[in-house]
Parts: structure tokens; sequence; C-alpha cells
């Protein structure tokens, strides 16, 4: 038996001997940037490019940007420290957001707007929130939510929006009169990410292609020179980049969650009226975009003075403002494709790499799996949008930031690596029972 | 003896295949030299490797073995050029025989008690993946009452019953987020009874040929009403099933093995398996509540696969057996079906041991098995998961047995 014993303890020193070294082997990648160079990076654009979700800026989101994303992969390629202008902890729900708490008896989703820890600290001239300053020395992420290609060149427009305006100083500073495109390129940087347009087409959607405010279709003449503009400026010092284009506003969930089906389910099956971007008033169609506010504006029925229900009777139709008719459909998607062209024309003038997040994101009309998790533009249930049905989820911000990878290493030839899809959360479902209603 | 043998009962899940999720660690001799033993009986392991044997064997015995498996994959996502590695995990199939018949008699009894297949895939809760699974426990133990009978001094035929238990412990996440942002995770566990059966003929003859054929059944293990524990938002649970019913085919295997007593001191042994994978088509579960989540029924489509082994073995000393193998299996898993719970491709079986004759009744043996597993890239077709798979398995292990 001794020599057993002597096996026994030469056994166990060769198993674990063995076993520290056993790792499996798959060759890693050697980190390159290839023509690209990631040590200062930015990000312009709007919300998107903010982390913006759920009908708000907030801390968390903030955190899930997908600029956040790709500066993260880059570090592992020579990219510095990138700066997030975040909210602070104390003001971590920022401009406030909407959160699911519950759903009604038949289904429906029931949203409660956050209201504590917020930024805001009063209101602008045009009756928008301003925010508390952003005191950080450092900006790498400039996306500011609501901004228009057709705002990057305005002088004070940090008093029109006050997600641009926490960046600067107030009045009477004359920085703060500084235009977007001065203040994002004030200081050098070697690569940058451009994703602006959406709101030149998107807001005025969005009023169900009624005019509010200055929210009409920004010219198409005048985005391609604004674009060509600023790409021209972003690339002046020889920096690298990466444009994306403007997904296809209609097939968001805000434009497809509210059918005529649904409408129909809750009143009998009755016909629906509305009133069309002409003003003329016709019978509902299934091809007609009804907007997300819809569902929760608790409309439909509710007679007018003479006593017509509203939507269910030609004398008092669903006003234009909700409603997205066939004209006015193929208005915004040419203003759409339009723009699409001037992006993708002026990338190719400067050998810039394009993320086709148009393209991407309509591949979710039907539903797509990644990794096990069933994706989709379905509202709430496809993962990919958050509450305000245009905004995506952090999980729909690492999809966008891969598509964004994909397209940098194509063109730069480096090898950043793909985000973890798995890690970043869809909508939060609230703790708790359901909430009655 | 009794009390490891009952020692063995307690043993934690293991993990590990030597094919996809079958385990063949039955025998320490075996294992040493390549997974051989079909045609080739030497000890009371050949209850599981050849029924057909026992009668042949000299004398009576009991042994009990037990092998300490440790296996590591690594995965690469496609578009990422950074590993994830599995768990650390030590798993433990074992093995316990017993033989005997009277001196004069043509008759041998013999019991096995064995693990002859399984799985305990553990990744981390967040990895790439963790949507298609997080964690796979797989055990099933096989008790195997045998009759064996000398036809002639050459020729020996045996069979014996199966009574097969099943365990299954299947977790993944699930993309809805409970309030604070973590997924939701499911959890599929249950357990099986189910029959089968074992059956070998063997032939040896004086001038140290031996040859021997066998056949391992399919075992369909039904689990009904297994705990299907969905941890979901407290809004949706009553939407979501809490028992499932599964089957899982744990397939045929049939053998055929040849042994050459090429010197006093030296055999060589050959075998060859087939293993009828083909009865593994689908992983599915029927849930009794369908209303927020469908069935799911997640195709395998296996196809049959056949391994190859050769072992050898040299008697060194009186005291003292030296062992060695190699063998070759070839996966049953097709383009498009490798699953992160069973990664499988091809593999090469290394294996090496030693036998130590203590005294007279009591041997005592080593065995150490290394099975590289070759990297395998490729996209799921069901989960669009994409990317490299390796995987390594080093596995001790050790048997004590002892005649009378």
């Amino acid at each position: 038996m001794k020599l057993n014993n002597t096996f026994r303890s030469l056994a166990a020193v060769a198993v674990l001997a063995s076993f520290a070294a056993c790792k499996p082997h798959i060759k890693e990648a050697t980190p390159n940037s290839g023509t690209a160079d990631f040590s200062r990076y930015i990000a312009i654009g709007n919300s998107l490019t903010s982390g913006y979700a759920d009908g708000g800026l907030y801390l968390e989101g903030q955190k899930n940007s997908y600029p956040e994303m790709l500066a993260a992969q880059m570090k592992v390629e020579g990219g510095a420290e990138f700066y997030t202008p975040f909210f602070d902890e104390a003001q971590a729900n920022g401009s406030g957001y909407l959160q699911l708490t519950g759903f009604s008896a038949t289904g429906s989703p029931i949203l409660t707007p956050v209201t504590s820890n917020l930024a805001i600290t009063g209101t602008l001239p045009n009756g928008t929130p301003s925010y508390t300053k952003f005191t950080g020395a450092e900006i790498n992420n400039y996306g500011v939510p609501g901004i228009k290609l057709k705002h990057v060149t305005t002088a004070g427009y940090g008093f029109a929006n006050g997600y641009f305006g926490r960046f600067l100083p107030g009045s009477p500073d004359p920085a703060s009169m500084t235009n977007y495109l001065d203040f994002v390129t004030a200081k050098p940087f070697t690569f940058f990410s451009l994703w602006l347009g959406n709101n030149d087409i998107l807001l005025y959607a969005s009023h169900g292609a009624v005019v509010v405010g200055d929210d009409s279709p920004t010219d198409k003449a005048v985005f391609g020179a604004l674009y060509n503009q600023v790409v021209n400026r972003l690339t002046a010092n020889g920096a690298k980049g990466v444009v994306a284009t403007i997904p296809d506003v209609l097939s968001t969930p805000y434009f497809t969650t509210v059918t005529l089906a649904a409408l129909q389910a809750a009143v009998a099956g009755r016909d629906l009226y509305i009133q069309t971007g002409a003003g003329a008033t016709r019978k509902a169609t299934a091809d007609d975009r009804f907007i997300l506010p819809l569902s929760s504006a608790n409309v439909i029925g509710k007679p007018n003075a003479a006593g017509f229900p509203y939507g269910l009777h030609p004398l008092n139709p669903i006003a234009s403002s909700f409603v997205l008719d066939d004209v006015e459909q193929a208005q915004v998607n040419d203003y759409v494709t339009s723009y699409n062209t001037i992006i993708k024309a002026a990338a190719a003038s400067k050998g810039l790499a394009v993320f086709d997040a148009n393209q991407t994101l309509k591949e979710f009309a039907t539903e797509k799996v990644i990794n096990g998790i069933k994706v989709s533009s379905a509202y709430i249930k496809g993962n990919l949008f958050s509450l305000d049905g245009i905004h995506l989820t952090p999980m729909g911000y690492a999809i966008t930031a891969n598509g964004f990878i994909q397209a940098i290493n194509q063109t730069y030839g480096s090898n950043l690596s793909i985000v973890n899809v798995a890690n970043f959360r869809s909508v939060k479902f609230p703790a708790g029972a359901a909430v009655p209603q | 003896m009794k009390k490891i043998l009952l020692s063995l009962f307690v043993i934690l899940p293991f993990l590990g295949f030597s094919q996809s999720f079958q385990v063949n660690l039955q025998g320490q001799k075996q294992t040493a030299m390549g997974g051989t033993g079909t045609g080739y009986a030497q000890d009371e392991a050949a209850v599981f490797f050849n029924p057909g044997a026992v009668s042949l064997l000299e004398g009576n015995g009991v042994m009990g073995g037990i092998h300490a498996l440790y296996l590591r994959s690594a995965f690469q996502q496609a578009g990422s050029g950074v590993n994830e590695y599995n768990k650390d995990r030590i798993a433990t199939p074992f093995q316990a025989y017993a033989v005997y018949g009277a001196p004069a008699s043509k008759l041998k009894f013999g019991l096995g008690i064995y693990t002859p297949f399984g799985g305990a895939m553990h990744w981390d809760e967040n990895w790439s993946g963790k949507f298609t699974v997080t964690s796979l426990d797989l055990q099933a133990i096989y008790i195997q009452p045998t009759l064996s009978y000398k036809l002639t001094d050459e020729i020996g035929v045996g069979a014996g019953l199966v009574y097969a238990l099943g365990k299954v412990d299947l977790q993944r996440a699930i993309p809805i987020n409970q309030s604070n942002g973590e997924s939701s995770t499911a959890q599929l566990k249950g357990t099986s009874k189910d029959f089968g059966f074992n059956a070998g003929v063997y032939f040896k003859d004086v001038s140290g040929l031996s040859i021997g054929l066998t056949y391992r059944s399919k075992v369909n293990a039904h689990v009904k009403d297994g705990d299907a524990n969905f941890n979901v938002p407290e809004v949706l649970q009553s939407g979501f099933p809490t028992k499932f019913n599964a089957t899982l085919p744990l397939p045929a295997t049939t053998s055929i093995g040849f042994g050459y007593q090429a010197t006093d001191n030296t055999v060589f042994a050959l075998d060859v398996n087939w293993v009828s994978w083909h009865a593994y088509k689908a992983l599915a579960f029927d849930y009794d509540n369908n209303a927020t989540i469908e069935d799911t029924n997640s195709p395998r489509n296996y196809k049959d696969a056949g391994t190859v082994r050769f072992g050898v073995q040299n008697q060194y000393s009186p005291k003292l057996a030296l062992r060695a193998g190699i063998g070759y299996a070839l996966t049953p898993v097709k383009e498009g079906y490798v699953t992160p719970e069973v990664p499988d491709a091809n593999r090469l079986l290394l294996s090496a041991g030693v036998g130590y004759r203590a005294t007279e009744n009591l041997n005592i043996d080593f065995s150490f098995l290394y099975e590289n597993i070759k990297a395998r890239t490729e996209t799921n077709l069901e989960t669009n998961l994409s990317g490299t798979f390796k995987t390594v398995v080093y596995i001790p292990g050790l048997s004590i047995s002892y005649k009378f």
C-alpha cells in the first residue's frame, strides 16, 4: 500500500500541474487599429448618440450609449479615456423618463413618468427645460437630444436646447453663443462618429406630419450643403470616422404599434375616420399609421360638442396629428431616402466608413434571433426599442454599436471586438404584481 | 468494500463526454487502453464492456473506480477577439462491478453500476450565449444485473437488464428584464427511470485471439412532470409554466472488439463502436402552460457516429502492468447544430495507465485519459450563436478490485 500512496501523490501532482496549464487555445486577436487612430474619439449626434431612451435622457441610458460601447472596444486598441457628460448621481434621472409600471386589464402597458432626482433647473425662452451645467473638463460624447443637422451652425443654439446648453457657460459669457459644430471641433480629435439628420424628418413625422414649431422637414438642398460642411470640417485635420444613415422612421414601434385593427377591436369593429394631411376626412385604412401616443390619449369615442364620437364619425375624425396617411408616409420616406443618399455620397467622397443603420434596423421588422435572443421592432417585447417606441434599449444600442464596429473594421482594417449583446438589458419590467387599472 | 461502493452513490453530478454526451469511462484498465474492452476482457468491467465475457472470467471479484473529469471549453464569438471559458468543475463519473459464480458452474452473475451518459457544462451567467444555455447537468446511472453463460470453454454469451436513472438540470437566461435590469432565468429540472439492456458474445481461443460483439440498447429517458422554474417578473409569472415533460434518447451502441495476446506479456486490443445517435432528433420541452411561451423544440438532428480505439498492455513485472491507448471519435453533431451545452467535434483520445497487484487478491489501477476535441467554427441554425468552440478534457482515474 505504500506504493499506492506514492502513486496517489504523484497522480495528484500530475493532475494539478496539467490542469493549471490546460486551457484550450483559440487564438485571440492582437489589437490592431488598422489605418484608423482611435487615440481621441468623439461622437457627434442627437438623442441616439447621447443614450436617450424611454422618453428621456438619464444616467443609466448615458452609460449604455453606443459611443460608450465603441470607446470601450477602442480602448483595447490604443483609445484614450472617453468622457460622456454624465448627470450626477444625485440627479441621475436627468430629464425624467418613462417607466413600465404594469399592465391594464386589457394588457396595455402602463407607463409612469419618473419625476424625482431630475437635473432640470428651469425653463428656456422656448419653454423647454434647462439642465444643471456639466462642469467636467472633457467631453467625448457630444450627443444632444433633439438636435437637427440644420441646427449645427446656429449661434446661440444652447439657449434653445438645454441638452446643448448644459455643456456651455451661461450668458453673458460670449462662449454661451458657440454653435454646435464649432463646439465639438474645438479640441483636436483623431476619430469621429457622425449620426445626425434623424430629427430633421423624425420630429415632423412624430407629430403626425403636422408642423409644430420649427419641425418642418429640413430642405434637402440645405441638408446636403450642411452635411458636406460638417464632414469637411470633421475631416479637415486628417481624422478618420464613421457615419450612420438615418433609420427608417416608419418602422419604429412609435408608428407600428397602434394599428387600425387594434383600435377597431376596442370599438366593436366600427369604422374609424381620419383627417388626412391635406385636410380631407376619410375612412381609415390598414395602411394608415397611427402614432403611439394615440393609445394613451384616451380620445376615441369621446363625443364632440355636436355629439359625434371622436374617430367614429366623419364629422369628428381622428386628428391629422395622430396619423400618417399614405401621402404623408410617402413624403417621410422620400426625405429619409434623400437624406441617406446625401450621407452616403458625402462619406464616399472622404473615404469614411458607413454604418447603414437604416438597413440594420429595418431588418428587425421581422423577428431575428441573435445569440438565442428574439429581437424585433415590436413594442416592448421586441427587445430593440425602449418605451418611447423611437429610441433604443441598451440591447438595441449594443446591436447598433456592433454595426458601427463592423463598418469601422471593414473600412480601416482594424479589428475592434464586437460587444456582447447579451450583457445589455432590454425593457425593464416592474417589480411586484401588476398594478390594477 | 461495501463502504466504498456506498460512497460512490453520493457522488456529485459528473460531467464530460466521450462523444457528445456519451461517457466512455467504465473501467480503469480499459480507459488506460484507449477505451477498448469489447474484444479483450480482463476484469469485472466486462459486465459493461461485454456481458458475454463475464462467464469466461477467472474467479469472482468486486471492483469500484472513479474518475476525476476536468473539461475546459473555450468560445470565441465571431467578430470578437476575446475568449470566454466555461467554469472550472471537476466531475466524477464512477463504476462499480461484482461478478460471482460457483467454481464449477458455467453460469455467472454480474452486477454493474456505471454512468454511460452525462454532462456538466457551466458557462458564466453573463456569457455571450447565456440566452441559449448557462448550464447543463445531465446524469445517467445505469444499474445492470447480468447473467453470463459459458457455452464452451471458448464462447460465452451474456445479457443484462439496464435500469437507467436519469437526472437533468438545464438552465438559461431569458431576455426579459427584471426591475433591477437583470435577465430572467429558466431552470428545467427533472428525473427519469427507464429500462434497457446490454448483451454480448465473446470468443476466445488458445492461440491468444479474442473477439467480442456487444449491443447496448437505446434508453429513452422520460422526464415526466419535471420542475420548470421560471424566475420572471411577477407581472408575467402567471403566464409561465411550472412543469414540463421531455424525452432524451440515450442512444444504442454496437461494438466489435478484438484482442490479441502477442507475447506472454503483451496484449493488443482494438474496438470499434457505432453509436446510433440518429435517435437524438430534437431537444423538446412540453410545458404545462403555454400562455406566454410555446413548447420548445430545438432540432439536434444527430447522425450516427463511430469511434475506433486501440490499446496495448504490457505486464512489465508480476506486480506491474503498463497500458496505453489511442482512439479517434467522430462527432454525431452535424454542421449548424453545435450547441454550447455540448460543443462537440471530432476528437482524439490518448490514454495511459498502470496496474499494480498489491496482493494476490487486491489490484489497484490508475488511468489517465486526454481528449482533444477539434476546434469548430460555425453558426447555430436555431440561436444564431456564431463562433469557435475548442475543448480539452483531462481525466485521471483510480480503481480498486478484489478477487475471491
